[in-house]
């Protein structure tokens, strides 16, 4: 094998952590969130895959992914449109009932065949709501050299506040990890809240793909549902299972207020270079002319994409492709996503704008800090 | 499968006047408006005018260029039956040639064209920005039943004498072609775009070619030849947004132009007719909160603490705290350092202006000075002084005056 390719395939869940952010949800899965001014969430695993010399990714789609196909089209801005391997999107399919599927094993079974045909020896898993800049081949090489049966990235991290109740109905968990050294020796799922760091999980695994094919076999015939409960919890005696830390930027969004905080954390230079400063982020173009900067604008503390025309005041935000600013306008402390349009003399504070969005001339919107607006998509205020 | 019109991209200009811009690069490469290059505007008008063929002539420094071109997917020229295509000059059973003028460059490039068996051919230059819909120039070519049709554009008189002039009369037909006349007898510039019905433009070519004495160029021999012939030769009105930006004061000129889309007629933010180009993939750009920014493009990975006045940035341009920016384009990459001051000059992809240094001057009233130009990768050293007009390939020590 050339060694700037991996012996790896990937599968991306995009759907995982969706009822978090209802708000956000409820016209695209998690992985298709705008991020970040012009990308969406799942730009970052995938590049990062893509980076690692993973060619073969394979995405799990639930629920409300036409605008995750939009986005990601036949893959090639990730140069993921390949005769070989490439970018492979598995639509969701009915279980026994009528219900979708829900939970990885229930998942992955149904792509067994899919897996026992693919020649890479291992597979990477991961979700699509954490932004980071994982570097996949080292993380490979962490497994081969610790002869894992399974690999877990971790970030030492405070346990979030996580809304457990609406991740569990729909077989999904977070957990943290005990260690001794490298090796895992304890899982805890859903824990309490703490404040102190804790060993957490970004819910990137590897493991062997026959491994993972024969554990899902098993699972899903013993009627197991929760891939990291029945599968890695259960086998913590029996298996090898490593733990890999990731020390590096990270974003994880797992609530609304987290998505606001995330972004805003972002504007920092600081956060930006750790972020962007390592490898590219690829994600969908759309042309946009770079963005215009008018005679009395005033632009403080602001991340910006291209495509914008800003003539008012913007202060502490993220404007993405084609936001408009209007003449005496204010912007302060909101997102602003692709094409929202703020007319002339309108102010908002704390906001966070949907796609097209538009606020009326002299129309005035405020959140607060613990509680941004959000406005839908396509909405004029 | 024919195609009704392909087009072929002159593109193998060496831009000599450009100097330190295209000491690596060709002509057609070079950044333009904030995140382009300026191939992107006839590759984009073609793309918008439904031309889905285009050969480009390449033979000056096309490393880059072939690059940036790639397999055209960002044109959306990626096509399995036509597309675009770099052609640079090849070795042949019986010797090679270098491409000896325009004409001679579409005369070897002969076997290309006759692969899609065009009607019309349009011929395009590399190294003019201007938005044209193609399609409203054929349509005028088919309506005259002509069988060349130049794009030509009403000049000043006083200027006329710099250009190629078409002489036409009420019906718009050349009845004459005056190249760079002392006593010019018309105001219409050809543009340098031609559409030629090919089976005429063919036999033209390779008659031109056996005349040992033919410089092979398509102003000097080509139309000159068709028009003693008495062919139907036509002249189209453009009247959209045109310059040649062979020199450094009209590329800056032409780049200042963006910023006044309005007023000067070159409008990049058209929904409609996109210009498209190859993207640099950077994260958004940040404006600080000690920034000051008016009138001014801004694109992705750049990151301002400065100020920034009247100029065009490209992808990637730092401008640290206390630098000032006017009037300026500055390309991919570059940084301006602390309390560098930059006016009215072009500055080149990856130059690093050091800490206090000077480059280019404002213009004063009644006194112009030229625009300053430092091509690329320069670094210009901490406190150094570059005046206007000048010309800097080379790295400049600390405190030099220039």
């Amino acid at each position: 094998m050339i060694s700037s390719n991996s012996d790896a395939l990937g599968i991306i869940f995009t759907n995982t952590y969706d009822s978090t952010i209802p708000e956000l949800t409820a016209r695209r899965s998690m992985a298709s969130l705008p991020f970040a001014a012009r990308y969406r969430l799942i730009d970052f695993v995938l590049s990062g895959m893509v980076n690692g010399g993973i060619d073969n990714v394979s995405l799990m789609v639930r629920e409300n992914y036409l605008s995750l196909l939009d986005h990601l089209g036949t893959g090639k801005e990730w140069d993921l449109s390949r005769k070989n391997g490439g970018l492979n999107i598995i639509p969701p399919f009915a279980n026994r009932a009528t219900s979708i599927y829900s939970g990885r094993v229930d998942a992955i079974n149904n792509i067994l065949n899919f897996l026992k045909g693919q020649k890479e020896k291992y597979v990477v898993i991961s979700d699509s709501n954490v932004v980071s800049n994982v570097d996949f081949k080292d993380v490979i090489k962490f497994h081969i050299e610790k002869e894992a049966d399974i690999t877990i990235v971790y970030r030492k991290d405070k346990v979030l506040n996580v809304d457990t109740q609406s991740i569990m109905d729909n077989n999904e968990n977070y957990f943290t990890i005990d260690l001794d050294g490298t090796r895992v020796t304890g899982m805890n799922i859903n824990p309490e809240p703490k404040r102190a760091a804790q060993n957490a999980s970004i819910n990137i695994y590897v493991m062997d793909r026959q491994m993972l094919i024969d554990e899902v076999t098993k699972a899903y015939r013993n009627g197991f549902t929760h891939f990291e409960r029945d599968i890695f919890a259960n086998n913590i005696e029996d298996y090898n299972i490593q733990a890999y830390e990731y020390k590096g930027y990270e974003a994880r969004i797992m609530s609304i207020k987290d998505y606001f905080d995330e972004s805003m954390r972002l504007i920092d230079e600081k956060n930006l270079d750790e972020l962007f400063g390592h490898a590219p982020m690829r994600t969908k173009v759309r042309d946009d002319a770079p963005t215009r900067y008018l005679k009395g604008c005033r632009v403080d503390n602001v991340m910006a994409a291209d495509g914008c025309v800003i003539e008012g005041e913007v202060e502490n935000s993220v404007l993405f492709r084609g936001v408009r600013v209007g003449k005496g306008a204010k912007v302060k402390n909101s997102i602003l996503m692709q094409d929202t349009e703020v007319k002339p003399g309108a102010e908002v504070s704390y906001v966070i704008t949907d796609k097209d969005v538009t606020i009326g001339a002299n129309k005035q919107l405020a959140g607060t800090d613990s509680f941004p607006v959000f406005v839908a998509k396509g909405k004029t205020v | 499968m024919a195609k009704e019109m392909i087009a072929m991209l002159l593109a193998g200009g060496q831009g000599s006047r450009l100097y330190a811009l295209t000491k690596n690069l060709a002509k057609p490469a070079v950044p333009f408006g904030g995140k382009y290059r300026i191939i992107d505007f006839p590759l984009s008008n073609c793309v918008n005018s439904g031309i889905d063929t285009v050969g480009i002539l390449t033979q000056y420094q096309p490393l880059v260029l072939n690059e940036y071109i790639g397999n055209g997917q960002p044109w959306d020229l990626d096509r399995l039956y036509g597309g675009v295509h770099v052609l640079p000059p090849y070795q042949k059973a019986q010797g090679s040639d270098w491409y000896k003028g325009t004409a001679n460059a579409i005369y070897q490039n002969i076997p290309f064209i006759e692969r899609y068996e065009p009607e019309y051919v349009i011929i395009l230059s590399g190294d003019q920005i201007c938005k044209q819909d193609y399609s409203e120039f054929l349509d005028f070519h088919k309506e005259k039943k002509a069988e060349f049709s130049v794009a030509v554009m009403e000049v000043p008189w006083e200027e006329a004498p710099r250009f190629g002039l078409m002489v036409t009369d009420d019906n718009d037909k050349i009845t004459e072609f005056q190249e760079k006349p002392k006593e010019p007898k018309s105001n219409l510039a050809s543009m340098g775009i031609y559409i030629f019905n090919w089976d005429v433009l063919k036999k033209y070519l390779e008659e031109d070619e056996a005349d040992p004495n033919s410089e092979n160029d398509f102003g000097n021999n080509i139309i000159p030849n068709m028009l003693q012939d008495g062919r139907d030769m036509y002249a189209y009105h453009f009247e959209g947004y045109w310059k040649d930006v062979g020199t450094i004061a009209s590329l800056w000129e032409a780049n200042m132009e963006v910023l006044d889309p309005e007023g000067s007629g070159l409008n990049i933010f058209d929904e409609n007719w996109k210009i498209y180009s190859r993207n640099s993939g950077k994260p958004g750009h940040r404006i600080d909160a000690e920034a000051t920014i008016e009138d001014s493009l801004i694109t992705d990975g750049c990151r301002i603490h400065g100020l920034v006045k009247h100029s065009i940035l490209f992808s990637g341009v730092t401008i640290e705290s206390g630098a000032v920016v006017e009037d300026a384009v500055i390309m991919g990459g570059a940084t301006i350092c602390k309390g560098a001051t930059v006016s009215h000059c072009i500055i080149a992809e990856n130059v690093v202006v050091g800490p206090g240094a000077e480059v280019g001057v404002m213009p004063k009233r009644g006194k112009e000075g030229g625009v300053a130009t430092i091509g690329a990768n320069v670094k210009i050293g901490a406190g150094a002084i570059i005046g206007p007009d000048a010309m800097v390939e080379n790295d400049v020590k600390e405190g030099t005056t220039l």
